[in-house]
């Protein structure tokens, strides 16, 4: 068995309250404390602070080097006329339904694959592999994959008889271009958590159906999909806000051109904050993005509560 | 069963020790150990750093308390590592500094002023090229000595520009491109051998482009853009230095990048999304362009031992309003967080002073600020066969040079201004609406 | 007969996914291995006409500046064995101390009754939902008046301690552990932290080590944070040299003989860990599946 340790799907949202009656009540608070004690400080200094600090700073006129100076709501003011900030916006949402659509399709045809072929270790180790590469080396080596001149990809295309294509420096392909390299990044780990999932399927239905002379794409359709769906999207609400936060790729490969094409909410705030001082700017941004990250999420949580009733 | 205290004990083992054991202790700013001082220097540019090495190594010789640690970061990402590093208070002792780029940290009090160092010293500040040492002062305060000087000028590749004869006195204008665009013209040749005045030429096939522009140039179009459109009459600034008021909106403007566009259009000129990663000289040196404007401190790329081309200069072309190039001086400026203040000025002072300005003479890669080492360059380029006198030539004509823009937020209107040109040329917007959009955003920036 | 044309094509499927993922990380070993001078002319052979070592030699630093810059680079001192040894101790700490600490943390919520249980576990988890990029800016400014800019301590602080997803992920393995398991070691008198190290940690080994691994992932591929507060030569991690490195190629183009070189680098350690811990990499990735 390639997977000993199957844990139970956690009890949500809450644990089952403990039967009343014959257990003794106890009282851990004091060492529960101590247990806390780490975490808690973790948090509190290096999460609860800041957040409040981030709050503060987005009110006011702050360039790092000198003190923050109040200037109300001004920031958010600023930013709703910001043509730079929401064309961020814009290409980020952009980079999110292009690479998650992508990636979760790839992914699901992969575990898919692999679950009715093979439980080979060695394939899934390989798959895996661009995962465990820094995004920052992904960037750099398709950076010279896609070079227009030099590129192994424009070699390809120029054997095969069509022009060179410059997919990094094209405003037109530079976003494309890089949400397919963070697919390729991905698709592999995704796959895994997929085919994770699909373990969990119990075989004999598989069995049963294939006796009834149900074909694999029918027993997809029928079996696979409907009874993955919970994990399929967890995984969906994970990397869709992982996605949200794409920074490295670009950092490396585009630097946020050609034109602005590729300046992602993260590019743009790091710039911001970072290249022009405006620290309190940055931080009202990072505001806009923490309350559009959680409607996504309400609303995702939202649909997966629904998909996980009509499993139950 | 283990009593709280070790429960606490084993928490703070396993939360301070393994981060302070990691700790490597001091970072390797200081490096005063036993007197000894280490100057952290940022520069740019990877040709030059030999001869300010040979600098730094004549400096420590005779200062042998002090020694330069050199850091080098391409063009493309110099500011915005510099402005990081400033950010985090760890910014490099002394860097080599630009002029449309130092005012943003004037403003935000990081370079020193030097002021002071020159009076005690009594640098002698005429011995510079008329103008540099001023564009690094602002409101009586100094913030960097002249290093180097450059103007710009076209190269050309000779064997794929034949025709030679009217070079040294080429005519623009936005509105049919004069000698210099039919000059353009035919120096490009497409897949069948035909040159871009030919009515057969295929523009979709092109084999050699006449000319290759630069379209990251940030505000200044040093490049290009910017000297045509100044040559047709185009000021940036109502005043320079330190003006408050950009004119990238000027119909001269406009017309000089809608006629870089119809170079692109008319298949003379690559087109921008299919660029490479390969700079404008890497693809002169693969024989795919003819022409190009470039500046003085590329001699040593265009005219050294190993390319594989063969070059020659001609001066940039006359516009309406006649022959105009940018002339720019770089500078070194102190970090006013530096906690060795002396030592840095000593360095600074050093490298500005005829001491080194003549070491980088030899080298010959770009002109020294100090005149009398402008010309031990000059001698050395001809000693080494090169014929670089136009740029001293257009240096010495009267009115022929214009300084580059320097305002306050250098950095922010680069990235506007690049970004509505790169917008045009790339035919996502119209040139006057553009860039009138680009110039109500600068100004918003120096209200 | 259908089913097995059926087979051959799911097959060739994956296999094209397969080359798919190597493709790319051979062109990097075979770029890695050309002189930089060959790039224009022999850059489409399957390998180069006259491989070398000189591009390894030059990032780990074995080469002087003049052999470097002749080499394709800028002759900008580096050393890559040192920026892959700091970003071992980086991802290394962080994992080791964040899971051993979030582990307390998770049996604390999921075991112990204490009065404002519920209501900490809820601002923990709403941390969850704070984009990392919110809270790095002020904590930037903190490292840095704390004047741990360009240490180990200032680039591991946020995230030795905690992150809500580990806490949270812990918690919930702890809560589908059965309860007799600890009543018995209580009933032998046995302390809240005697069964915590004797009876739960051992036999959570799995998850611990699912948690510790997607942290020490995670941090090995860090690049934002390391890069504003770890950049100095003493502190540098592997992506950020990375990035230093691509910039501080020659003006005229990337060095990407020398980039391609550095980036086998950086894929030797975790394609080591891949081949001795594969299997136990693969296999811990289907808890976080059901997280």
């Amino acid at each position: 068995m390639s997977h000993p340790v199957a844990v139970p799907a956690p009890p949500l949202p809450d644990p089952p309250p403990a039967p009343a009656g014959p257990r003794r009540r106890r009282d851990d608070r004091r060492v529960a404390w101590l247990f806390l004690l780490p975490v808690l400080i973790g948090f509190a200094v290096f999460y609860l602070y800041p957040t409040i600090r981030g709050a503060w700073y987005s009110l006011t006129d702050y360039s790092l080097l000198r003190a923050p100076a109040f200037v109300g709501g001004k920031n958010y003011t600023d930013l709703v006329h910001d043509t730079q900030f929401w064309n961020s916006m814009k290409v980020t949402a952009y980079y999110v339904v292009l690479n998650i659509g992508s990636q979760t399709l790839l992914a699901l045809g992969l575990a898919a694959l692999m679950h009715r072929l093979t439980r080979s270790v060695v394939l899934r180790a390989t798959l895996l592999l661009p995962w465990l590469v820094p995004n920052v080396t992904v960037g750099l080596l398709w950076m010279w994959l896609l070079d227009a001149n030099l590129g192994f990809v424009n070699h390809l295309l120029t054997a095969v008889g069509l022009s060179n294509q410059g997919f990094l420096t094209s405003p037109s392909w530079a976003m494309p271009s890089i949400a397919l390299i963070n697919t390729w990044a991905y698709a592999g780990y995704t796959a895994l958590l997929l085919y994770a999932g699909m373990l969990q399927i119990p075989q004999h239905l598989y069995e049963s159906a294939s006796l009834d002379g149900a074909g694999e794409l029918r027993m997809f359709r029928r079996i696979t999909l409907p009874l993955l769906r919970p994990v399929l999207a967890l995984v969906l609400v994970v990397s869709l806000i992982g996605s949200f936060q794409i920074f490295d790729t670009v950092a490396v490969t585009t630097k946020g051109g050609p034109i602005g094409a590729t300046r992602v909410i993260y590019f743009y705030i790091y710039q911001q904050a970072f290249t022009y001082f405006h620290m309190g700017y940055a931080a009202s941004a990072a505001m806009v993005l923490v309350v559009v990250l959680g409607l996504l999420t309400a609303v995702q949580m939202r649909l997966l509560r629904a998909s996980r009733s009509d499993l139950n | 069963m283990l009593p709280p205290r070790t429960v606490v004990a084993a928490l703070a083992a396993a939360a301070l020790t393994l981060p302070l054991a990691a700790c490597s202790g001091s970072s390797d700013d200081a490096g005063a150990a036993g007197g000894k001082v280490t100057i952290n220097y940022w520069l740019w540019d990877d040709t030059q750093q030999p001869a300010y090495q040979g600098c730094a190594d004549a400096f420590t010789k005779a200062n042998p308390d002090i020694s330069v640690k050199f850091t080098q970061t391409a063009w493309a990402q110099y500011w915005q590592n510099l402005t990081t590093q400033l950010a985090a208070g760890s910014a490099p002792d002394v860097w080599t500094d630009h002029a449309s780029y130092y005012p943003q940290f004037v403003s935000s009090n990081q370079i020193l002023d030097i002021q002071p160092f020159v009076d005690r010293d009594r640098v002698d500040l005429t011995q510079y090229q008329a103008g540099l040492a001023d564009l690094f002062v602002k409101d009586g305060k100094r913030y960097g000595l002249p290093k180097d000087w450059d103007t710009m000028a076209l190269v050309y590749n000779k064997q794929l520009v034949q025709d030679t004869g009217g070079l040294a006195d080429l005519t623009w204008n936005p509105a049919d491109g004069g000698t210099f665009e039919k000059a353009i013209a035919a120096a490009t040749v497409d897949t069948h051998g035909h040159h871009g005045l030919d009515p057969a030429f295929d523009k979709a096939h092109v084999k050699v482009y006449g000319f290759l522009p630069e379209w990251a140039d940030g505000a200044q179009g040093q490049n290009g853009w910017g000297d045509l459109a100044v040559s047709d009459g185009f000021t940036f600034l109502d005043k320079n230095p330190w003006g408050t008021h950009y004119n990238y909106d000027d119909p001269k403007l406009s017309a000089t990048i809608a006629w870089f566009k119809h170079l692109i259009d008319a298949g003379y000129a690559p087109a921008f999304d299919k660029q490479s990663t390969l700079s404008r000289d890497a693809v002169m040196e693969s024989g795919k362009g003819a022409f190009t404007i470039t500046g003085s401190w590329t001699i040593g790329t265009y005219f050294g031992d190993n390319t594989k081309q063969k070059y020659a200069l001609a001066p940039l072309p006359t516009g309406p309003a006649g022959r105009k190039t940018a002339i720019n001086g770089l500078s070194d400026a102190i970090y006013a967080g530096t906690k060795h203040p002396d030592q840095a000025w000593a360095w600074v002072k050093f490298l500005g002073s005829s001491a080194c300005q003549d070491i980088v003479a030899q080298h010959a890669v770009v002109f020294p600020a100090i005149r009398r080492s402008t010309d031990k360059a000059l001698a050395a380029h001809k000693a080494a066969g090169r014929d670089v006198q136009v740029f001293t030539d257009e240096a010495a004509a009267p009115g022929g040079t214009f300084f580059l823009p320097i305002t306050d937020h250098g950095n922010e209107v680069s990235q506007i201004v690049q970004d509505s040109i790169q917008s045009v040329v790339l035919g996502q917007s119209s040139p006057a609406p553009a860039l009138k959009k680009a110039n109500d955003q600068v100004n918003g920036l120096l209200k | 007969m259908r089913l097995n044309l059926g087979r051959i094509g799911a097959w060739a499927a994956l296999i094209v996914f397969l080359v798919l993922t190597i493709l790319p990380f051979y062109w990097m070993v075979r770029t890695a291995i050309t002189p930089a001078g060959d790039l224009y002319t022999d850059s489409t052979n399957v390998l180069p006409a006259h491989p070398t070592m000189i591009n390894f030699w030059r990032v780990l630093g074995l080469v002087d500046a003049d052999t470097a810059r002749n080499a394709g680079g800028s002759g900008a001192r580096i050393d890559f064995l040192r920026y892959t040894m700091n970003s071992g101790i980086y991802a290394l700490s962080i994992a080791a101390v964040q899971t051993f600490c979030c582990a307390m943390a998770g049996y604390a919520f999921a075991r112990l009754r204490f009065p404002g249980r519920d209501l900490v576990f809820g601002i923990l988890i709403a941390a969850l939902m704070v984009p990392p990029i919110f809270t790095l800016l002020p904590n930037f400014t903190l490292v840095k008046n704390l004047g741990l800019i360009d240490t180990f301590a200032g680039m591991v602080a946020p995230n030795l301690l905690m992150t809500p997803f580990a806490v949270f992920f812990l918690r919930q393995f702890f809560l589908s552990v059965p309860r007799e398991v600890e009543e018995a070691a209580i009933i032998d008198g046995a302390g809240r932290w005697g069964v915590f190290w004797r009876v739960i940690m051992p036999m959570s080994r799995g998850p611990l080590l699912t948690i510790a691994l997607t942290t020490a992932v995670w941090a090995w591929k860090d690049f934002l944070w390391p890069l504003l507060v770890g950049r100095g030569e003493q502190t540098r991690v592997l992506t950020v040299a990375l990035g230093v490195f691509l910039q501080q190629s020659p003006n005229t183009q990337p060095d990407w003989t020398g980039l391609m070189a550095a980036s086998v680098l950086s894929v030797l350690p975790v394609g080591a860990l891949l081949v001795l811990g594969g299997k136990r990499l693969v296999q811990s990735l289907n808890f976080t599946g059901i997280k």
